[in-house]
């Protein structure tokens, strides 16, 4: 706003239509099109017509800012770093998913021919995430680590010492309330019961208990201390993530690698959520160890949004691609 | 006959290939910042494009290369068309020619109307 501006008058007006764009456009286009609005506002002072314009234009720069549509080569790393958040988001939720079902048949078979093929069907996925999430980390890591090494890393040390140290407690945390864990009841599961704990342990936060505080006031406060931690945690380490591919120029070939990894992680997370809708469309079956609450419906609902998110996003860093 | 390139600069804007168009061709007539486009725009072609929709163009126009912006000590940053942008205008219009004179012959030979 110009000093001296009111709120009813054209520059206060057109400071206010222009906090629809995101920070970095507005440093790049801000005064110019302040000058713009200033002017169009002077011949037509009340235009609902303008307004939707500029909502409209400032909300696709927002998207634009993440990669989920737009244009110019920068995209493409803001397209993989935004697939990254919806893919880990994905993975919060997904996880508690699996460990219940994986944690199920460490004590007993599944009834439901349904919920056994899910198990087997987000198993896979589980699996096929792991080796996408491998590559595509290695090959950010060989990048970002070249470029420390040759003193080209302002902007990436913060970020990866975050990755490392988030990543590290996860995975410590994890394993010890994994060991916590009551056991395998003696059934031999589908997967190991050392990782169906761990993935228990560190999607514990992901919890219907939130909504019953009594219920949570019994557990051990060690539990309780962990179930606030980790979603922390595991929010650091992604945002760290995003940062470090967005800020380490990736170069076009590594892009591209990066892309079809990230159409893939795509198809897997599709294979999840059908595997994962086979288990609750039968809410669970017998035992009840299997059973399929109101919190997985949620849980699926987020599953399918993510999915969304992460496809469109995928979809837009090939489009780019092909114009390198 | 305009190359495939040339003319995906323009048609690979999709919905924004209108507002594209007629910026370019605006700024073919010299450098011009985002109110005088408008007016401009208004003058020859009788659309007012709004302001949102003018700069998701002009953004868009400058990162493909088509125009650039010209150093200025006014808030109101002027453009020029860069040569890239010439000939992708010249290669969108040839084609747009080419789309008119065909509908126009046939309409003078089938309805009578010159």
């Amino acid at each position: 706003m110009r000093p001296g501006g009111t709120p009813g008058d054209p520059a206060a007006r057109a400071a206010r239509l222009l906090r629809w764009y995101p920070r970095a456009w507005r440093a790049r286009y801000g005064d110019e099109f302040a000058e713009l609005l200033i002017a169009d506002i002077a011949e037509r002072p009340r235009s609902a017509a303008r307004a939707l314009d500029v909502a409209r234009g400032g909300t696709v720069a927002r998207l634009a800012g993440v990669g989920l549509c737009g244009f110019g080569d920068r995209h493409v790393a803001a397209s993989l770093a935004t697939l990254g958040c919806s893919l880990a988001v994905f993975l919060g939720i997904g996880a508690a998913m699996w460990s219940q079902l994986t944690i199920g048949w460490q004590w007993s078979r599944s009834a439901s021919t349904l919920a056994t093929v899910a198990t087997v069907t987000t198993s896979a996925a589980m699996l096929a995430f792991l080796a996408l999430g491998a590559l595509a980390a290695l090959l950010v890591l060989a990048v970002v680590a070249a470029r420390i090494a040759r003193r080209q890393g302002k902007g990436l040390i913060g970020p990866s010492a975050v990755f490392v140290a988030a990543s590290a407690i996860l995975f410590i945390g994890g394993r010890h309330f994994g060991n916590g864990w009551p056991g395998t009841g003696g059934h031999r599961g589908l997967v190991p019961g050392g990782l169906a704990a761990f993935e228990w342990a560190t999607s514990l936060s992901v919890s219907s208990y939130w909504a019953h505080p009594g219920a949570l006031a019994a557990f051990p406060a060690a539990e309780l201390a962990w179930m606030s931690v980790s979603p922390l945690t595991v929010a650091c380490a992604v945002t760290a993530a995003a940062k470090l591919v967005r800020r380490a120029e990736l170069p076009p070939r590594a892009l591209a690698i990066e892309t079809r990894l990230a159409a893939v992680a795509c198809v897997v997370m599709a294979i999840f959520l059908a595997g994962s809708c086979c288990w609750i469309a039968t809410g669970g079956g017998r035992p009840s160890l299997f059973h399929a609450g109101i919190i997985d419906v949620a849980g699926a609902g987020v599953l399918a949004a993510t999915l969304a998110v992460a496809w469109q996003a995928a979809r837009t860093a090939a489009l780019r691609i092909m114009e390198y | 006959m305009p190359s495939a390139d040339e003319n995906k600069a323009l048609t690979g804007f999709g919905r924004y290939a209108g507002p594209a168009t007629l910026i370019l061709s605006s700024l073919a007539g010299g450098t011009k910042h985002g109110y005088a486009l408008t007016k401009d725009i208004e003058s020859f072609a009788g659309v007012r494009i709004s302001p949102g929709t003018l700069y998701e163009a002009l953004a868009r126009l400058e990162s493909q290369g088509l125009i650039e912006a010209v150093e200025s000590g006014d808030r109101r940053r002027p453009y020029r068309l860069t040569a890239a942008g010439a000939v992708a205008l010249k290669a969108h219009l040839d084609a747009q020619r080419r789309v008119a004179d065909v509908g126009l012959r046939r309409l003078a030979g089938n309805w009578g109307a010159a």
